[in-house]
């Protein structure tokens, strides 16, 4: 990190950049800088001969390090990668040209701060060295052998992985086993279901790579991705297995009718739940449970405990449908019973609109919207059930010698997992119970490196979204296996090679990082140090924020070279003319916001210096207090949001800076200092148009307070 | 509270009737927003559409919203499932109709083709009989009236008048008593009669004179000339039945036929005229079959015979001032029609009007 550089600087003239600033100046900075052994400038730097031309001068002037002044380093990636070589990209297009006034004397000083900013990241970092795995393994363990977990292992062997499928019933098929019949049916009569199980048996059969274990339970799992140690039990037989990544795909049990307080499930025998159904008519007649005779009129509840705060406040998607295939059940074995459907909506989405319509074109199967706000018992053994909040404007009283509550999708626990992971057996749990990590950025990502979650246990979904779901969950379970070979992080940082280095030697055994790690990438041994797995980790830096003593850090983003990016620029004295605030930025989704407000030629303040971030969670505090000393008037970080809807792309990021922040209020009022000098900001990619707004009232908030006392200090 | 008991004859009737998949309504509500006569605390027609789907007969029979719709075919043309609320509103409409006409196999009759030849054979073999035994008609030595054209020849006034007036009476009282049994069940599914209000002539004369100028009907949306259609009918009608009051009583009275000029005379002709015009637009507007109105056999059966009532009345009158060798074969078709509108009157679609004015005026009473 520390030994000296041969930097190259290249100055990019185009795009508008020559027009905005003097770069004559920007080079006589770079000359008198003595780590650079080479300057130029180009008018079309991301061009195929510029390329060329670094190239040669890479060689001629044996250059390490490059630093690159020309567009936002979101663009022309590929044109200014160079093997074996450090690149750090100064933003003068985005950052400068197009966001501030040219030929003005402000615009300048930013880009000659921003060049300073570049070098001296530059002389302070150095190039990963990637973290490689002895003997990496690309066997995939799928957990459930439900139809996600069956397609999964189906989709896996037919890319050619090995396949390890645990099920712990005696049989593969999971609720498919307790089914009569799958949705959508026509007719009726003719169960395919059966077929379609065969069908998928027969394939993992037929299939060399697949090892399917039944009566099995996983007893423990341990490692990393790429290295797994799985030890699984079946039936008292323990056996030690190695994976390369895990597919969850244990599936989900029904919402527990009894907490239904008013159907008196437990006291009412004539109340059955749509899984009591199918399997009644897997068995063969459909009767009443009291006296085994046939129904005249049956109720469905739809949503019984859905989309209901008290129970489940989610859609569980597939009830609808189910009730639907079970009326047709019904309507095929008793031609004269009557079937009422009492919904909050019908929900049958996509094509299933027709097989609705195919439904209700019988008619003695009746569906109404509704509230069922009373169950009365006849005495002739049948119930009379008051709807309410119907379409009629008034209630009505149906007549039913059976009710089948359709309850709900619950996920299955991942603490079957086992895992051997400081931060506990299972997976984080996010909105409503299910593990997964963000459900439209980042499907089947769990919170934990290398574990993909499929099927009902990801999301509540019917058997041909599992399907799909399988062979999503199994594409990431691949790219996670290719990238651990490679030593580079997963998504979000897809290719990064830099992975978190501890010095040891001067950890405290504080526990911040394992604590605070949103994937549980650390251990930690009996004392407390922290035990890294660097293949579990996606690179955010969260831990690098927490550590207060400082010791977590990367190759190319340190804690010192973000210092030295701070301390390297000069801080004008006159505040009154030339304020200076350091913005943090979230280089997820607040960057791009930024590029994309430069696009629009949105005007930026000159006196704003940027410096883009992993996370925010990445911020440690020892920059905020570098900056503020340095004489900095004001600190912007912006991330994106936490809570319930977090956008924060490793999850915990910005709520770890909100509680954060609680601290360095304390910090600043020991300074002696205002605090709105720090403000947090959490934005969103498509708010760019509010970005000129919330820097032009965070610089009248630091009008108002005034400069920073310690500037000139 | 309504107690669910539906009837799935009912249902399978109504989707006879109307061709429409009536059980695919998913209660969007689409008619109701589309519908003009829908209000906040009577929402109309889904009510009607989902009570329709739910085979609720009993209901719908004491439903005098039904009648409110002057299929406009508003929600027709915005039911996103193609389920033609428009369409089972009127079967609802001719299925009260058929419930409170006693004897039903009468309405039965009319509503089904198979027994056409039986309603024209019928009056055909009565009017006969009346001829019989006023003596004109002999089988034996079956000859028409010598000289210039004059009616009362073959068909004595005197028996003729009598005899339909008396079966007339009789016809009157079955429709009196359907809607005395109509308005009955009206009342009986209202959870609170006190709500329902006396019926005073200012009430009454508030109904009826929307209906004299058809101020509802006007505000149907789609295929405006069917209001002005009806408009002609229904005041080419009233002329008429003056006129023939006004002839029945000349029979008795004042010289008959009227001459050309007498005012009686122009009056009826004039009725006459208005008359044709109106059911030739109607008729030409359901060959049109424009999507928002389907007609079924009683629609047509109704409307044809009222078509050829007044043709045939023209007709007669025609034979008479051209001397028509046919004159009196004219007579005896126009006289079957004048069975088939007036006789017939409970068991077609042409009661309507007692049904509408009675579920109109109950809505006013209850308003």
């Amino acid at each position: 990190m520390a030994e000296s550089k041969n930097i190259g600087i290249f100055i990019c003239t185009g795009c508008q950049i020559g027009d905005a600033i003097d770069t004559a100046k920007l080079r006589s900075i770079a000359e008198q800088t003595s780590s650079v052994r080479h300057c130029t400038e180009h008018t079309f730097l991301c061009s195929a001969e510029s390329r060329q031309q670094i190239t040669e001068d890479i060689r001629k002037h044996q250059l390490d390090s490059l630093v690159i002044a020309a567009c936002s380093p979101r663009h022309a990636v590929a044109n200014f990668a160079f093997d074996k070589v450090l690149t750090e990209r100064v933003n003068l297009r985005e950052g400068v040209a197009w966001t501030m006034e040219h030929g003005n004397e402000d615009t300048q000083m930013a880009a000659e701060d921003y060049l300073r900013m570049g070098i001296a990241r530059t002389e302070t970092s150095g190039l990963p060295d990637p973290y490689l795995l002895e003997n990496p393994v690309s066997d995939i363990l799928v957990i459930g052998g439900g139809i996600s977990g069956m397609q999964a292992a189906i989709e896996a062997a037919s890319a050619g992985c090995q396949v390890l499928l645990v099920e712990k019933e005696n049989d593969l098929g999971g609720w498919l086993n307790h089914w009569h019949d799958i949705i959508p049916v026509s007719g009726g009569k003719q169960t395919n279901l059966n077929f379609f199980l065969q069908e998928k048996m027969d394939e993992i059969k037929s299939l060399t790579g697949i090892k399917v274990l039944c009566n099995t339970t996983v007893s423990s799992i341990s490692g990393e991705p790429g290295r797994f140690s799985i030890e699984v039990n079946q039936q008292g037989k323990i056996t030690d297995h190695r994976a390369g990544s895990i597919i969850l795909a244990n599936g989900w049990k029904p919402y527990d009718v009894t907490r239904l307080k008013e159907l008196k499930y437990s006291d009412r025998q004539n109340i059955i739940t749509q899984a009591e159904l199918e399997t009644m008519a897997q068995s063969g007649s459909i009767t009443r449970p009291s006296d085994g005779s046939p129904p005249k009129n049956i109720l469905f509840i739809q949503c019984a405990g859905s989309r209901d705060k008290e129970h489940l406040p989610y859609c569980s998607n597939v009830c609808c449908l189910t009730s639907l295939k079970q009326a047709q059940y019904i309507r095929n074995q008793h031609p004269e019973t009557n079937v009422f459907i009492v919904y909050k909506d019908i929900r049958t989405p996509g094509k299933n609109e027709h097989y609705y319509r195919e439904v209700q074109a019988d008619s003695r199967i009746f569906f109404t919207k509704g509230e069922v706000t009373e169950i009365a018992d006849n005495v002739d053994d049948s119930m009379a059930i008051t709807v309410s909040d119907n379409l009629l404007g008034e209630p009505i009283r149906i007549t039913a010698d059976l009710v089948v509550a359709a309850t709900g999708m619950v996920p299955n626990q991942s603490d079957d997992l086992n895992l051997q992971y400081r931060k506990g057996t299972g997976l984080p749990e996010w909105k409503y119970g299910f593990p997964d990590s963000h459900f439209i950025c980042f499907p089947y990502e769990t919170q934990r490196t290398g574990i993909y979650a499929a099927g009902a246990v990801r999301t509540p979904q019917g058997i041909q979204a599992c399907m799909e779901d399988a062979a999503g969950a199994v594409l990431k379970a691949i790219q996670c296996i290719e990238s651990v070979k490679r030593g580079q992080a997963v998504h979000p940082r897809s290719g990064d090679e830099s992975y978190p280095i501890l010095s040891l030697q001067r950890c405290t055994d504080c526990k911040r990082c394992t604590e605070e790690c949103p994937f549980g990438s650390y251990d930690e041994t009996e004392k407390g140090t922290p035990l890294p797995n660097p293949a579990r980790c996606r690179r955010c830096g969260i831990c690098m924020g927490s550590c207060p003593e400082r010791i977590i850090n990367f190759e190319d983003y340190s804690i010192h070279a973000i210092s030295s990016m701070i301390k390297s620029i000069p801080i004008p004295d006159e505040f009154e003319e030339k304020p200076r605030i350091l913005a943090f930025i979230c280089e997820n989704d607040a960057y791009p916001a930024f590029d994309l407000a430069a696009q629009h030629r949105l005007k930026i303040s000159p006196y704003v210096r940027i410096i883009p971030v992993r996370c925010i969670g990445s911020i440690n505090t020892i920059w905020l207090s570098d900056a503020l000393s340095q004489g900095y008037d004001g600190i912007l970080q912006i991330g994106c949001k936490p809570g319930e809807d977090y956008q924060c792309h490793f999850i915990t990021g910005s709520e770890l800076m909100e509680i954060r922040s609680e601290n360095i209020q304390e910090t600043l009022q020991t300074m002696m200092l205002e605090p709105e000098r720090i403000q947090t900001v959490f934005l969103e990619i498509d708010e760019y148009l509010r970005i000129p707004e919330i820097i032009d009232d965070y610089m009248e908030t630091i009008e108002e307070i005034g400069p920073n006392p310690f500037k000139d200090m | 509270m309504l107690s669910v008991q539906p009837d799935i004859r009912f249902i399978e009737e109504l989707q006879q009737a109307t061709g429409s998949q009536l059980t695919t309504c998913m209660q969007c509500g689409a008619c109701t927003a589309a519908c003009s006569l829908s209000e906040e605390q009577n929402v109309f027609p889904r009510k009607q559409m989902i009570l329709s789907a739910w085979g609720m007969k009993e209901r719908l029979m004491a439903d005098p919203n039904v009648w409110t719709c002057h299929q406009c075919g508003d929600c027709t043309v915005s039911c996103p499932r193609g389920i033609r609320p428009g369409d089972i509103l009127a079967a609802l409409r001719q299925a009260q109709i058929s419930h409170y006409s006693k004897p039903g196999f009468l309405s039965r009759w009319m509503q089904d083709i198979r027994f056409l030849p039986l309603v024209i054979l019928f009056p055909s073999v009565i009017i006969s009989t009346i001829l019989i035994l006023a003596g004109t008609f002999n089988f034996d030595n079956f000859a028409l009236p010598e000289g210039p054209v004059n009616y009362g020849k073959f068909f004595p006034h005197g028996w003729l008048n009598g005899s339909f007036t008396l079966l007339f009476v009789l016809s009157a009282i079955a429709a009196v008593q359907g809607i005395r049994k109509y308005w009955q069940n009206m009342k009986r599914i209202q959870e609170d009669t006190s709500q329902i209000g006396r019926l005073t002539f200012a009430k009454f004369w508030q109904v009826i004179r929307k209906i004299m100028v058809h101020k509802d009907f006007n505000s149907c949306t789609q295929q405006k000339n069917r209001s002005l259609a009806h408009l002609f009918v229904f005041w080419g009608f009233i002329l008429l039945l003056f006129v023939t009051f006004f002839a029945i009583l000349s029979t008795i009275f004042f010289d008959y036929p009227l001459s050309f000029l007498n005012p009686v005379k122009i009056a009826g002709n004039t009725g006459a005229l208005l008359l044709l015009t109106g059911a030739s637009i109607m008729i030409m507007n359901r060959l049109i079959r424009p999507e928002s109105l389907s007609s079924n056999y009683a629609d047509w059966f109704f409307l044809i015979s009222f078509w050829l009532l007044t043709v045939s009345g023209i007709l007669v009158e025609a034979a008479r001032f051209l001397e028509w060798s046919s004159a009196y074969h004219i007579y005896f078709g126009h006289l079957v029609m004048v069975w088939i509108i007036i006789l017939y009157l409970p068991y077609t679609k042409f009661v309507h009007f007692l049904y509408r004015t009675t579920a109109l005026i109950f809505l006013k009473l209850k308003a």
